[in-house]
């Protein structure tokens, strides 16, 4: 159970993906979700669905990564096709099968919203599989910069999110560990009634706190110590840099736009 | 945002710690019998009603935000726009604030009661509002999905009084082992 709770599914690899800058990465993610929902006829699906594999192939992530991906969403992909089939009632009858009517703009609306389901699971995968979560937040920081001069509190929020997203791993340790101490004490927490299972929640949430403030106690100090005083002139030990690939890949994105605005119906 | 600029050090660390905690609980959901099963339960809330207690209500959106942040960047979402994230972060904030206000004026056990109470009645009743006004035709344009907002007497107003109910109960058995230490902790948060 705890293995497919570990977070950020980043694969290290040597790739154009992965050498790209996290805030261009972002940026092509952003202006992706925002430009698929122009795509509304086969060529321009075909459109989106030919730069969703050029980018994949570029990032040369295996398969089995992708997948672990997409297994999540298959049920809803599914779930949504099926519904448009049965209840979508224009076009021409294709088929008819008892009370079951399947229509032409059924088909057409079922397969296109399956495919902007998969074309967004990949890409948002995409980015989280050649991104290390660290990597991730600094693009964050810095692409959001410019809110500081409405005083919105970019360096904090930063901060925060780095702070979470290393005691994750930490914290599944220890509620790895809380949870065995209590079956090892005759807990259940798989088996049961439902509420005696609602109410071993209880022994596993009150040690994770208090440990996990004992955590934050710790390292606060350990930050003041050590000088931390907010975001004000503070130096980073990772820089980002844009290249060259990354304004290439902007630019491929902006003409994938411009031949979509063309090529919609 | 003010307020933000207040909170010490401490404050964004263990808002940071609560988030982790709130996105390993939300990966812990569930549905519940007899519901569609695109409600899920989890306590989630849990760490960021804690976090409103102790360091104050900024606290504890801040942790409802991050906690759907991480989860957005971890999972993604099939609409683009993260309509569901979106509706967790909404659902979490009208929980935790007003159970935080009430509570705040009552300070005390039978207090607690009241305003997980308070809180539970007014998710429902606010969820099932944006529920009707927005997310379900969120998701009728983005997914296709036939018009769904018949669903919201029948499923989405019980579910919310029923998902309250849980997380107040929960809550509750916490709140009373772990009140002296809330105190203690909330009383030297600016230190």
């Amino acid at each position: 159970m705890m293995e497919k709770m570990i977070f950020g599914r980043y694969v290290p690899a040597d790739s154009t993906v992965h050498k790209m800058d996290p805030r261009s990465k972002l940026l092509i993610i952003f202006l992706f979700v925002c430009i698929i929902f122009l795509a509304n006829n086969w060529i321009t699906y075909a459109l989106i669905g030919v730069y969703t594999f050029y980018m994949l192939g570029m990032s040369r992530i295996p398969v089995r990564f992708l997948y672990g991906g997409l297994k999540p969403v298959l049920w809803l992909v599914l779930f949504t096709l099926i519904l448009q089939l049965l209840f979508t009632k224009e076009g021409n009858l294709l088929v008819e099968w008892g009370p079951i009517k399947i229509y032409e703009e059924g088909v057409r609306q079922g397969v296109f919203i399956s495919l902007r389901f998969f074309f967004l699971i990949l890409m948002t995968s995409l980015l989280t599989l050649t991104t290390s979560p660290i990597e991730i937040t600094d693009g964050l920081e810095t692409l959001l910069n410019p809110l500081k001069k409405i005083h919105f509190p970019v360096h904090e929020m930063a901060l925060m999110m780095s702070i979470s997203l290393r005691f994750i791993p930490t914290l599944m340790q220890e509620t790895d560990k809380i949870m065995k101490a209590q079956m090892a004490r005759g807990v259940e927490f798989s088996s049961g009634p439902f509420k005696e299972r609602i109410k071993a929640v209880i022994p596993l949430l009150i040690p994770l706190f208090v440990s996990s403030f004992k955590r934050a106690e710790e390292l606060a100090v350990a930050m003041e110590a050590r000088g931390y005083r907010g975001g004000e002139g503070r130096t980073k030990y990772r820089q980002l840099s844009w290249k060259a690939a990354d304004t290439l890949q902007l630019v491929v994105l902006a003409i994938l736009t411009i031949l979509l605005f063309l090529l919609r119906a | 945002m003010k307020e933000m600029k207040k909170l010490s050090v401490m404050a964004y660390v263990s808002i940071g710690m609560l988030s982790s905690i709130a996105y390993l609980l939300m990966l812990l959901n569930f549905p519940l019998p007899l519901f569609p099963n695109f409600l899920f339960v989890d306590f989630s809330d849990i760490p960021a009603l804690l976090a409103a207690l102790i360091f104050g209500p900024v606290a504890g959106v801040l942790v409802e935000f991050l906690k759907n942040l991480l989860n957005y960047f971890a999972t993604g979402s099939p609409t683009g726009v993260p309509v569901g994230h979106i509706a967790n972060f909404l659902a979490g904030i009208v929980f935790v604030l007003p159970t935080y206000f009430v509570y705040n004026k009552l300070k005390s056990k039978k207090g607690m009661t009241i305003a997980l109470i308070t809180g539970s009645i007014t998710m429902a009743i606010v969820m099932s509002i944006l529920n009707y006004a927005f997310i379900l035709p969120a998701y009728t344009v983005l997914m296709g999905f036939p018009d769904m907002r018949n669903l919201v007497v029948p499923a989405i107003l019980p579910f919310n009084i029923l998902k309250g109910v849980m997380m107040s109960l929960i809550f509750m058995l916490l709140f009373v082992r772990m009140q002296t230490w809330i105190t203690k902790f909330s009383t030297v948060k600016n230190a």
